[in-house]
């Protein structure tokens, strides 16, 4: 039994804690006078961001916990506020007195701590991370995020489906597609409906693309962090020219606002031309890529995540995959139908993550041949029914999870997982036998959001 | 390796290459000579990001692909505020975000100046007012000039630097 997610949600009487498993859903009750439940962290070991996540939102106490420091509060944080319950109303809030955070060090002689972040030396987003350092060798890692919170969770209740959907697709840029996909989930299940087929096949062409791009930007970035720089020329532009389709398909470079009810025009002829020549600079690249030693020097037996861990800490996605799990959220007769097939690799290393990568994208382009059609259906919106509403979608970094509480019309709690969340705890695991001068190749290899991550 | 060279010949030269707009390439023209005017030839850019979506990110990167190659203009995004002139900021200022964007701003050395981009820092995105969000970033710190849109594509980022450019 996979675990997927673990959150809380305030009813009248008393709290929610929801567990959701790949094949079930646990609810357990708690009194709001003394919040409190047993960790499950010591089973699963993802779970405990999702507990400290717990603990500061809503002052839930994890009695037996190994980890009860805050997560997404940080120094500056007012003590003792917990912004998820119903009757924190708060909309600005003053600096509390700096109260030192405690990492999780190794200590002894010669080992020193390397701090990095929260604003890094380069334009990526922030997220701290602290080393336990023996010489170049790196004992710990441990990652420290939520720089980035900007209490989406909070913001979203008290909305509209529709009002909620601007915020939604702006959630994490990068995947944005999937997360429209995710709320268009679960708009169908609350008006109890259907999609239309060529609707489907639309949406999907534009979340193959979101991942195409998403590829693309790797395959520039992952040689350029072993100092291969060509690559990063060769494959920025391809991601822009993919980008720029993309605006072409639906009106924006990231896809925002493009999965609606109505389908839109598509010149098919000369889409089908750039798939064509895509897919001649693909294998061209991976046929040149594949020749460069030095870079497989660094990317072979680097940041290996062992499949036992892998599976331990529950991990998603294309870190998941190239360890040799066989998860995919496209694993349906639908997907099936065109033409899918799932990447996988057993090495687990920055070389399997970088090609299943590969694998990936050339799956893309043959599934976006199939989905690639001319139509015009149109879906007419009927009435939203209260309810409590869950969906999946695998983004291109990985399976994502939202859900929904509607009740009188308006969202009551809104909860989303990330697939970084999962695979952020399992990047210490990577950092093992590696020198700290691997971290950003391994970081990049698995290219995780952070804007997702702390919502 | 031949391979490699073969196709670098074919391909050609990708910079300007793109619609060919002569727009484009006169913003190209007037941002170098400013550049070599106001800031002796390279201005460095420290990008900081308070809580965007990553998408401001992206269009940044998307800066120095061979299409934009931002670099020939003299423009360069630095890795430390102490090398910057200007720091560019993207983002809705976050409660947990806004002492780390404050220190860095008092580390870049004088004369400085800060670019806002995207529509999160002046509140104009629509995330609302949070308990988490301590826009707009005008409340905190100087902005000299602001780059609208959500995200900015890369012209009008480059735009916008020139638009800054004329500014100061």
């Amino acid at each position: 039994m996979r675990f997927i997610a673990r959150f809380c949600k305030e009813k009248r009487e008393c709290f929610e804690i929801v567990t959701v498993y790949e094949e079930s859903t646990k609810i357990e009750e708690i009194s709001k006078e003394s919040p409190r439940i047993k960790t499950l962290a010591k089973k699963e070991p993802s779970a405990i961001w999702f507990e400290r996540k717990m603990q500061d939102d809503f002052g839930i106490i994890i009695e037996d916990a190994f980890d009860k420091r805050p997560l997404v509060h940080q120094e500056r944080f007012p003590r003792d506020l917990h912004p998820l319950r119903k009757d924190f109303k708060e909309t600005q809030l003053q600096e509390a007195p700096y109260l030192q955070y405690k990492y999780e060090e190794i200590s002894g002689d010669g080992v020193f701590q390397v701090a990095v972040g929260p604003i890094h030396a380069g334009i990526i987003e922030p997220g701290h991370f602290q080393f336990s350092q023996a010489g170049e060798e790196m004992l710990h890692l441990e990652v420290r995020h939520f720089y980035k919170n900007r209490g989406i969770e909070k913001m979203l209740e008290g909305k509209t489906l529709q009002e909620a959907k601007p915020i939604i697709e702006r959630i994490s840029g990068n995947e944005s597609i999937a997360y429209q996909i995710c709320h268009r989930d679960i708009y169908l299940q609350a008006t109890k409906q259907n999609l239309p087929l060529s609707l489907r096949k639309r949406h999907a062409l534009l979340l193959e693309l979101e991942r195409t791009i998403h590829h693309l930007t790797d395959f520039g970035f992952i040689p350029n962090d072993a100092g291969f720089g060509a690559a990063l020329s060769f494959a920025s532009k391809l991601s822009e020219d993919a980008r720029r389709k993309m605006n072409e398909l639906t009106g924006h470079r990231f896809g925002f606002e493009a999965v609606s009810f109505e389908n839109g025009f598509i010149d098919t002829a000369s889409f089908h031309e750039w798939l064509d020549d895509l897919e001649k600079s693909v294998d061209f690249f991976e046929d040149w890529i594949i020749d460069i030693p030095s870079l497989w020097d660094r990317f072979d037996t680097t940041g290996v995540l062992p499949l036992k861990k892998a599976v331990k800490y529950a991990t998603v996605g294309v870190v998941a995959r190239a360890s040799g799990i066989a998860i995919d959220r496209r694993i349906n007769p639908f997907y099936l139908e065109h033409g899918f097939s799932m990447a996988s690799e057993v090495s687990g290393d920055v070389a399997a993550r970088f090609k299943v990568r590969l694998a990936e994208l050339k799956n893309s382009i043959v599934m976006m041949r199939n989905f690639l059609e001319e139509d015009d259906t149109k879906l007419e919106v009927t009435e939203i029914y209260d309810g409590e509403y869950q969906s999946f979608c695998e983004s291109s970094i990985g399976e994502l999870f939202m859900s929904i509480d509607i009740n009188d019309g308006v969202i009551k709690r809104f909860f989303v997982r990330d697939p970084s969340f999962m695979n952020w705890q399992a990047v210490h695991i990577m950092m093992r036998h590696d020198i700290i001068a691997d971290f950003p190749l391994i970081n990049k290899s698995c290219d995780l959001s952070y804007a997702g991550n702390d919502l | 390796m031949i391979k490699f060279w073969n196709k670098r010949a074919q391909l050609g030269v990708l910079t300007e290459k793109p619609e060919l707009e002569e727009s484009l390439k006169k913003i190209h023209k007037e941002i170098k000579e400013n550049v070599k005017k106001k800031f002796a030839g390279s201005l460095a850019i420290r990008m900081v990001d308070s809580g965007s979506c990553n998408a401001c990110e992206a269009e940044c990167n998307a800066l120095s692909n061979p299409y934009f190659d931002l670099e020939r203009l003299g423009i360069y995004f630095v890795a430390s505020p102490r090398h910057a002139d200007v720091m560019l900021l993207s983002g809705v200022m976050t409660f947990n975000m806004t002492p780390h964007v404050k220190e860095a701003y008092e580390q870049i050395p004088s004369p400085k100046w800060i670019i806002s981009m995207g529509d999160c820092p002046m509140m104009q995105a629509p995330f609302e007012q949070s308990y988490a969000i301590n826009a707009p970033v005008t409340k905190h710190l100087e902005v000299t000039h602001h780059i609208a849109g959500c995200p900015p594509n890369p012209v009008e980022i480059m735009e916008g630097f020139l638009e800054f450019l004329q500014k100061i």
